[in-house]
């Protein structure tokens, strides 16, 4: 039997990898065969944390992502120890609602900081020479937010938005080193229900921002194993794309 | 009627002393507006200013980078001037730059002034007492912001955050009776397309080589803006128009 999403003897990096999410993500990235470095702000010392790590093919790597002063050291350090890498995940960033008339930019700027600025600033300091591999894959995760107009989700919607306009451009400038960046617009996922924000967004959103999901709520395991695909060479030519992973949100 | 009327309406306009902006201020003024023009070249105010019919129109020297000054400054024109129908924003920044040598500040610095100042400036024009039902806001994006290019990460990324804001700000002004819409243009010729056109030499030909309808004039972009500012254009929200000479469709 073959397994096209086969991902032997490829080291990928995950960068906010202990959300519920990202663990998810590298899980599944290790069952599929990776070696997978976890990177994400701080070690926190959930259970979950503890058993991913303790898998002979997971490290994790500890500090602020969202600092951009600290992401050029912190990549120099992990690709010194690491060396070089297949694939390079980011699934790190921040939510939130606000209505247009308390919105100032500091709120706007961080959220563009988390979302976008961290992501640039990784792949740049990933893709130096030496770093990536000929045919490697960068996959961001961005959300249905960046297609579809919501009130009060400005900030969050354009900094996906803007995630995915760099993933495009990136994606056109790295193709001279045969390197792909796609992302993933992820609908409601599960894990997402336990966020404090959600509720309030549901509420400014009238009815049920949840029922235009045609096909129900998503698994995180859905987003680990598009990761995979996309990370995988069963799609060695796919790249600029932002993938609808959305349960029918948009139709 | 005709369809393309602003008689009586009071417009503002930012990046107006060049281009897109210039343009956008001469033929709203000819069909009947009063306009605040923003820029930070002066000079280029007072000139497009003095080929404008009427009186009430208004020019203010400022730098939009600024954007803790912003609301103070809007307030303090809107005071004299009256409530809007028309917000029209043109000022951005391109900017090109290979991802080796990009930087976090770069892009924001970039986000600051090509998406931050529009935002805030809706916000500010969206207060009480600031705009007349039907208020018409305009954003200028480009089509970097749908489709990809080596070397313009920063600038796509700051005009798909503005078509993007648009989406959701439609929705949210929709029970104001507040529309709002980008407008897409490709090449358009303005001094910011002949700095590209140094820059690129001999390759310059690759640049309109998707826009088969050829270089865009910054008075069909006008006449874009000026329809998404009038009665007529009312059913149109949360939409990004392309000006593109057909860029998008190839």
């Amino acid at each position: 039997m073959i397994n096209p999403m086969e991902l032997t003897g490829k080291q990928i990096l995950v960068a906010g990898a202990t959300s519920e999410t990202g663990l998810t993500i590298v899980n599944q990235l290790g069952n599929l065969g990776a070696k997978v470095v976890m990177l994400d702000i701080i070690e926190k010392k959930l259970p979950e944390i503890e058993d991913i790590t303790a898998r002979d093919n997971v490290v994790l790597y500890t500090f602020n992502i969202y600092e951009n002063a600290e992401i050029e050291a912190g990549f120099n350090q992990i690709v010194k120890e690491c060396g070089v890498f297949n694939g390079f995940v980011y699934c790190g960033g921040i939510g939130g609602v606000r209505p247009l008339s308390l919105m100032k930019y500091d709120f706007i700027k961080n959220m563009m900081n988390a979302n976008l600025f961290s992501f640039v600033e990784m792949v740049r300091c990933i893709t130096k020479k030496n770093r990536f591999a000929n045919r490697g894959s960068i996959v961001a995760i961005s959300s249905v937010s960046s297609i579809k107009g919501l009130k009060s989700k400005t900030a969050y919607s354009a900094s996906k938005a803007a995630l995915d306009a760099s993933v495009r451009c990136l994606a056109a400038e790295l193709s001279e080193k045969k390197i792909r960046v796609n992302s993933i617009l992820k609908g409601w996922v599960e894990t997402d229900m336990k966020a404090a924000f959600i509720k309030s967004n549901m509420e400014l959103n009238e009815n049920d921002d949840l029922k235009k999901q045609l096909l129900g709520i998503i698994d995180p395991i859905e987003i680990a194993n598009t990761v995979a695909f996309l990370l995988s060479d069963a799609t060695k030519t796919i790249t600029g794309i932002s993938l609808l992973l959305d349960g029918g949100y948009v139709l | 009627m005709k369809l393309l009327d602003l008689t009586g309406k009071k417009i503002l306009i930012t990046g107006a002393a060049v281009g897109i902006g210039k343009e956008t201020a001469i033929l709203v003024n000819k069909l009947g507006a009063e306009v605040i023009l923003i820029d930070i070249d002066e000079n280029g105010l007072k000139e497009v200013i003095a080929s404008l019919e009427g009186n009430g129109n208004q020019f203010y020297s400022y730098d939009l980078n600024d954007l803790d000054g912003i609301e103070s400054e809007i307030d303090k024109i809107l005071f004299g001037f009256g409530p809007l129908d028309g917000f029209v924003h043109c000022v951005g920044i391109r900017s090109r730059r290979p991802l080796s040598m990009m930087s976090p500040k770069l892009l924001s610095e970039i986000m600051c002034l090509n998406f931050g100042s529009f935002v805030e400036l809706v916000r500010c024009v969206t207060k009480k007492n600031n705009f007349n039902k039907g208020l018409s806001i305009v954003g200028i994006s480009s089509v970097s912001s749908l489709r990809g290019s080596a070397g313009v990460t920063a600038y796509a990324s700051s005009k798909a955050a503005m078509d993007c804001a648009v989406r959701c700000l439609a929705k949210e002004l929709a029970s104001k009776k507040i529309r709002l819409n980008t407008v897409v243009p490709a090449q358009v010729n303005t001094p910011a397309y002949k700095d590209l056109i140094k820059l690129k030499g001999d390759a310059k030909d690759d640049i309109l080589f998707r826009q088969y309808l050829g270089l865009g004039e910054p008075a069909d972009v006008a006449n874009i803006i000026a329809f998404l500012l009038c009665k007529g254009s009312g059913l149109i929200t949360g939409s990004a128009i392309p000006a593109d000479g057909g860029f998008l469709s190839t």
